[in-house]
């Protein structure tokens, strides 16, 4: 039996998602988390073969929480459950070192598929486009705005990510804390946020509005 | 000194009298007394004319002090002095500040003489003597002095002459100048009475100067009072279009122009032109580095600039410009512009008054316009904040109920026989997806901005499959799968645009569709742009002609290009590998 942990906080979507899970043969639910908070305690506790995240939860985020796991239990395999668009959807699953995403679509979203691919180990990231989503980010010409933004410091910690690192082993291999790395990750998080994208275009339009001024003259 | 005078002459008469006691006849007495008596009737004559004179001055100065309008007041000093001393022609010349005559009021030439001279004095031979000179003059006859330079040909005839200088606040404002007195040549009494009109008339300039500098700083007031009031209005007024008419009329101008900023630093480029070449000038850029306008720009303050160098205040003009006065546009302290106001050539120049109140106007005006500029920054905000609270709210909520719904929707289908019902829960189940998938579409769209100069695919597509939106019926449907904008960039994400568009134009042109759809989806190496119309399908000939390009593109790029019609739909699927080596 695949035993799997729902997180989600949409009753009606842990609802769907854990009848479609019950009805296959191999599969069970062992539990389920509306917060971040619980997710934490409860995955820990019953230790899944996978948990399936959602990104946004109302105390946090699932990628703080499969980043979490990843170090405190490596035996459980995350799956990125999201409402995101796949663009979006990817660079959440690379950042929190999960083993796939899975689109909130209802048909041919491959669900209970990539539930058994990653139960059994397998990862779900195409290494071609994980390689492509996070080496030479704002090199490209078309690379995503919101990617510009970064410090070097956090594309260096996004490059060790995409490898597949933990937050622990990033820290080891850059010479320093776990705790600095955690606060990275955030930073990163935080700058690929789909709320605050609104608040980076107002802060564009500041600057048009400011070079419409010869403050310097 | 009038009075000194006939003291001396009646003094001098009762001397006579005490001398000539030896000789008396019986009626010697009495005929001296005549003569006394004749000479105080004589003395008095006078001094009644003089009283009248006096009151005549003082009625002048009366009607002269009456006026406000400084045209009327100049005029009314030059009628009152002829009337005053019995002349024939009587002109004011207001001086100018090199020495010439700015105007030349007249009176006693008739319009046809006026016209026949042609041209008024400038200022030299005798006019320019009393410039030269400020003192009174007093000539029996112009012609004999060696001041005079002569008259024009058509000038009639002149004689007597008596000029005197006009002050206000103790500096020179023009002369009084008066000629061909009707009885006999100008009197010492005269010079007199004309210095004290030329006092007088002195203040009266003064006042009406001060009232007509009071209306205009009134005029500039109300303007400013307007401008502001439409600024905060909720009209969209462009700013700088107001405060340039306004100025235009203000400050009796022929041309205002406001240079502002451009894309390159080293320029400038007139946003706005108001007056003759309004046209021509609006939107020409000029270099910034040695202009006049940078003076201003470095020293913010303003400027007046003479005739001469004003030509070549904008990087030159394409009309010729007169007086001239560059104004810095200041908010907040950093300057947002220059606002250059010309007169024609030859026209009046503009006193530092003039230039006081456009520099206090343009940056109150300024001030406005940047607290309009913030509001409407400010309303962008809220925009964006408002669509990226919908684009919450649609990720948050909606999709997930969608989601949920469509899940649970599922697993009762699991749970039903085979049959139309079950198909109709299938197709719902489908039309759910789909909705899903529009929705992320419009997350996308909403939650970034127009900003971004490095637009994305995603972006690229949205904007073609917008812009061909015009020409059809209906928005065609748009989907995205898999992650598009990480997967395809560089040059493949080039073709990939140009791959939806040349789709779109061939239905739009060819196929009049009533629904069109385009998806553009990543898997397994590949990227593949689909569209999908309802119109007339391939045997209707034309549709292969646009098609070409979209087969070599494909060929290029080792992927295949295939077009067929089914059951009244056309598919047309255009796919390349996007590779791993990121171009």
């Amino acid at each position: 039996m695949i035993r799997v942990f729902l997180v989600d906080d949409h009753e009606i979507v842990r609802r769907g998602v854990a009848d479609l899970i019950e009805a296959q043969p191999d599969m069970e639910i062992v539990g389920e988390a509306a917060t971040a908070a619980e997710a934490r305690g409860r995955i820990a506790a019953v230790l899944p073969d996978v948990a399936l995240l959602d990104v946004h939860l109302p105390d946090g985020s699932g990628i703080d929480v499969c980043r979490d796991l990843m170090n405190a239990t490596p035996s459980v395999h995350c799956l990125i459950l999201t409402a995101y668009d796949d663009d979006q959807a990817l660079y959440a699953a690379i950042i929190a070192g999960a083993s796939g995403y899975v689109l909130k679509d209802i048909r041919g979203n491959g669900l209970i598929e990539s539930i058994r691919l990653v139960a059994g180990g397998a990862s779900l990231i195409d290494p071609a486009l994980r390689r492509k989503a996070v080496v030479g980010l704002g090199t490209h010409k078309h690379a995503d705005p919101r990617l510009a933004q970064l410090s070097s410091r956090e594309r260096e910690v996004l490059a060790l990510i995409a490898d597949g690192l933990s937050n622990r082993e990033i820290g080891l291999s850059m010479s320093l804390a776990e705790k600095t790395i955690k606060n990275y990750v955030s930073s990163l998080l935080s700058k690929l946020d789909l709320q605050r994208r609104t608040q980076a275009v107002a802060i564009q339009l500041d600057v048009d509005s400011d070079s419409r001024r010869l403050a310097e003259r | 000194m009038l009075q000194h005078l006939r003291c001396a002459r009646m003094c001098g008469a009762l001397d006579g009298m005490q001398q000539n006691d030896a000789l008396t006849f019986p009626d010697a007495p009495r005929g001296e007394l005549d003569r006394v008596l004749s000479e105080l009737v004589s003395v008095a004559g006078d001094v009644l004319a003089t009283q009248g004179r006096l009151r005549a001055l003082l009625r002048a100065s009366q009607a002269i002090t009456q006026q406000l309008e400084l045209p009327l007041v100049l005029r009314k000093i030059v009628e009152v002095a002829v009337e005053l001393v019995g002349a024939e022609y009587g002109a004011l010349g207001v001086v100018d500040a090199h020495g010439g005559l700015e105007q030349f009021i007249h009176v006693g030439m008739t319009k046809e003489d006026a016209e026949k001279i042609g041209r008024l004095p400038e200022g030299h031979g005798l006019l320019g003597a009393l410039i030269d000179d400020p003192r009174p003059i007093r000539l029996l006859d112009i012609s004999t002095d060696p001041r005079s330079s002569g008259f024009p040909p058509e000038h009639p005839a002149m004689d007597t002459f008596l000029g005197v200088p006009v002050r206000v606040r103790n500096e020179v404002y023009g002369n009084l100048y008066l000629s061909n007195r009707k009885v006999g040549e100008f009197t010492a009494d005269d010079e007199e009475l004309m210095t004290a009109l030329a006092a007088t008339a002195g203040i009266a300039i003064d006042n009406a100067r001060l009232f007509a500098e009071t209306k205009r700083r009134q005029a500039w007031s109300a303007a400013s009072a307007e401008i502001t009031a439409a600024f905060v209005s909720d009209e969209d007024n462009d700013a700088a279009v107001l405060i340039a008419s306004a100025v235009l009329t203000l400050a009796e101008a022929a041309l205002v122009r406001i240079a502002l900023p451009s894309q390159d630093p080293t320029r400038l480029i007139i946003s706005v032109a108001r007056g003759i070449g309004e046209d021509v000038e609006e939107g020409r850029s000029f270099p910034v580095i040695g202009s006049l306008v940078e003076t201003v720009l470095e020293s913010r303050q303003p400027r007046l600039i003479g005739e001469p160098e004003a030509t070549a205040i904008a990087g030159g003009n394409t009309h010729q410009v007169g007086p001239t006065m560059a104004v810095p546009m200041l908010a907040h302290g950093d300057v947002l512009g220059v606002m250059i106001v010309s007169r024609l050539p030859g026209g009046f120049p503009f006193t530092a008054t003039d230039m006081e109140m456009a520099a206090d106007f343009a940056g109150r005006a300024t001030v406005a316009m940047a607290l309009s500029d913030g509001r409407a920054d400010r309303q962008r905000m809220v925009l964006l904040e408002d669509r990226g609270r919908i684009a919450r709210d649609l990720h948050d909520h909606v999709i997930q109920q969608l989601f949920g719904t469509g899940l649970e929707l599922q697993s009762v289908l699991g749970t039903i026989v085979p049959g139309p019902a079950a198909e109709r829960i299938d197709r719902a189940i489908s039309e759910i997806d789909k909705a899903i998938a529009q929705i992320r579409v419009a997350i996308f769209t909403l939650s970034s901005g127009k900003s971004s100069k490095e637009d994305t695919l995603r972006h690229r597509v949205i904007d073609v499959v917008n812009e061909a939106s015009r020409s059809l019926s209906e928005s065609p449907r748009l989907e995205f799968s898999g992650p598009v904008d990480i997967a395809v960039s560089g040059t493949l994400a080039d073709d990939v645009v140009a791959v939806v568009r040349e789709a779109l134009t061939n239905v739009v042109k060819h196929a009049s569709a009533s629904t069109v759809s385009v998806s553009v989806a990543v898997a397994d190496g590949a990227v593949v742009v689909t569209t999908v119309d309802d119109g007339v399908g391939l045997t209707m000939s034309g549709r292969r002609s646009g098609l070409a390009n979209l087969d070599s593109r494909a060929d290029a790029r080792g992927g295949s290009f295939d077009i067929g019609t089914i059951d009244g739909k056309t598919n047309a699927v255009w796919s390349a590998p996007y590779g791993t080596a990121g171009a």
